[in-house]
């Protein structure tokens, strides 16, 4: 009987972790760059609780288990900011950036530049170009950004962001500050760049809102069925340990 | 559950957002004003399950893991320098700038500030004044009997003096420039100042060195697009909204938790 409860637990449990999700992507609606997240559930089967001496055997016991959380890559909409140093990605690509850490992969694209002349993100690490960081004199003016990431300035070609992309672009982890982090960068063939934009977060507010009152509602009637369950038990210690039984 | 305390930097960051384009539409008059932007970042992830953790002894590795974030956070409010409209003013002592560079304000504080707004005036001695009464650098006297002042559009100051029959050149005006023009501080009053993001002013004349140059009788508006504005305004109030009702959705269901016997 307790099997019961146990598994409206192990539900209840990962439709928490699920509304943390959902208030995740929501939180990050107006992130450029940001990519929504979602959690696969899976069954996870009790291997005990067997026994085929009973007339009819068990039944086996289904847990519910959080098994990975996907990123979900589609592409935000593109909103045109006017601004010359903002670039919006075309494609599955990421533009590269030096961390402390390592390169790590952006599709935020709001870049600025810092007081040396480096093109950096918004947390002052470089964006790299195929040699290396970018960097340009005070003198340089009207920067332009080609599709397929050529630097043009009033003082000429200044190198071409470095583009990549991934055979499996779910596998990458998160490393916060719209980055991420991962193996097996290929360069970019089929992605360009548009200057004067930026990509908008990919969360659907309708969405997240219709998975969060879907959370809501099946956590709430966990709930009810772990209190019918109690009830049950109740009854049950009740009727039996009555003496008139 | 974490959702309360995601949803409320959701929460927190969409005010931000509010009082920025507030701010924008509140300038959308101010001569020379550059409107901001709110950049936001998501915050570090917990990770539940590794990816890349083996989940047998066949050396199979978990694919994909669990990652759950815990929300967001204000990067940065860039300003966009874009160049703004200009409107004809028809006065002497407006001055736009067409393209790059700043004009100098010798503040009371001894810092300099730099300005897009224009819009000049004499002092009683004749020195060019902002309109709170800043000495425009480097000075440039008007004498008092000075008439038909015109400034060229490389930043040459003329006037005919008395009688005269031909122009005394009074002055020259100078532009300052900065590699990180978005890195600079905004001072109020429509003045910037510089800081170590911006790097240090590079001076010039208009028209030279990528300096833009100067129209007299004219005045940069501000690159305040109240279209775009408004339709910020409102996606940042509906994503208010929404966060509000995770804050509301997950209190139900730590509600059907306590309510539970």
């Amino acid at each position: 009987m307790d099997n019961a409860q146990l598994i409206s637990l192990s539900r209840q449990m990962a439709l928490q972790r699920q509304m943390d999700v959902v208030a995740n992507n929501l939180a990050n609606l107006n992130t450029t760059g940001f990519k929504a997240e979602s959690l696969l559930f899976e069954d996870y089967i009790s291997p005990t609780a067997e026994d085929d001496l009973f007339a009819g055997a068990d039944r086996d016991i289904h847990f519910t288990q959080d098994w990975s959380s996907l990123h979900d890559m589609g592409a935000g909409p593109i909103v045109s900011t006017g601004n010359q140093l903002d670039v919006a990605i075309e494609g599955d690509g990421f533009l590269v950036v030096q961390t402390a850490a390592g390169e790590r992969y952006t599709r935020a694209g709001s870049l600025q530049i810092d007081a040396s002349g480096a093109l950096v993100d918004l947390n002052g690490n470089p964006v790299l170009s195929d040699l290396g960081p970018i960097r340009f004199e005070p003198s340089e003016t009207s920067i332009t950004v080609a599709k397929n990431g050529a630097i043009l300035t009033n003082e000429g070609a200044k190198g071409a962001l470095r583009i990549v992309e991934f055979d499996d672009p779910r596998a990458l982890t998160r490393a916060g500050n719209n980055l991420f982090s991962g193996e097996g960068a290929n360069r970019a063939t089929a992605t360009s760049l548009v200057q004067g934009a930026l990509e908008q977060s990919n969360v659907s507010g309708v969405t997240e809102i219709a998975n969060m009152i879907r959370v809501q509602r099946a956590y709430a009637s966990m709930a009810q069925m772990m209190q019918r369950q109690d009830e049950v038990r109740r009854t049950a210690i009740q009727r039996l340990g009555s003496l008139n039984a | 559950m974490k959702a309360l305390y995601i949803a409320s930097t959701g929460m927190a960051a969409q005010e931000r957002n509010v009082e920025v384009i507030s701010n924008n539409i509140a300038n959308m008059r101010t001569s020379g004003f550059k409107r901001q932007r709110v950049e936001f970042q998501d915050l570090l992830y917990q990770t539940y399950r590794r990816s890349g953790a083996s989940t047998s002894d066949q050396g199979t590795q978990v694919p994909v893991g669990i990652e759950v974030g815990s929300g967001v956070r204000t990067a940065a409010t860039p300003r966009i320098m874009s160049q703004g409209s200009v409107t004809q003013t028809e006065k002497d002592l407006d001055i736009a700038i067409r393209g790059e560079g700043f004009f100098m304000v010798q503040l009371p504080d001894g810092r300099t500030g730099y300005t897009r707004d224009g819009s000049f005036e004499r002092d009683s001695s004749g020195l060019l004044v902002n309109v709170d009464g800043y000495q425009i650098m480097p000075g440039i006297t008007i004498p008092e009997n000075a008439n038909s002042l015109s400034i060229s559009a490389d930043g040459v100051v003329q006037a005919y003096i008395g009688t005269d029959s031909a122009p005394t050149q009074l002055g020259q005006l100078q532009l300052a420039r900065f590699v990180n023009k978005s890195g600079l501080e905004s001072a109020g009053d429509n003045n910037f100042v510089e800081t170590a993001a911006s790097g240090s002013a590079q001076l010039g004349v208009p028209n030279t060195d990528g300096m833009g140059n100067v129209l007299q009788g004219y005045l940069e508006s501000a690159n305040v697009n109240p279209v775009t504005e408004i339709a910020d305004l409102i996606a940042a109030q509906r994503a208010y909204e929404m966060n509000a009702r995770v804050i509301s959705g997950a209190d139900e269901m730590l509600q059907a938790t306590s309510q539970m016997r």
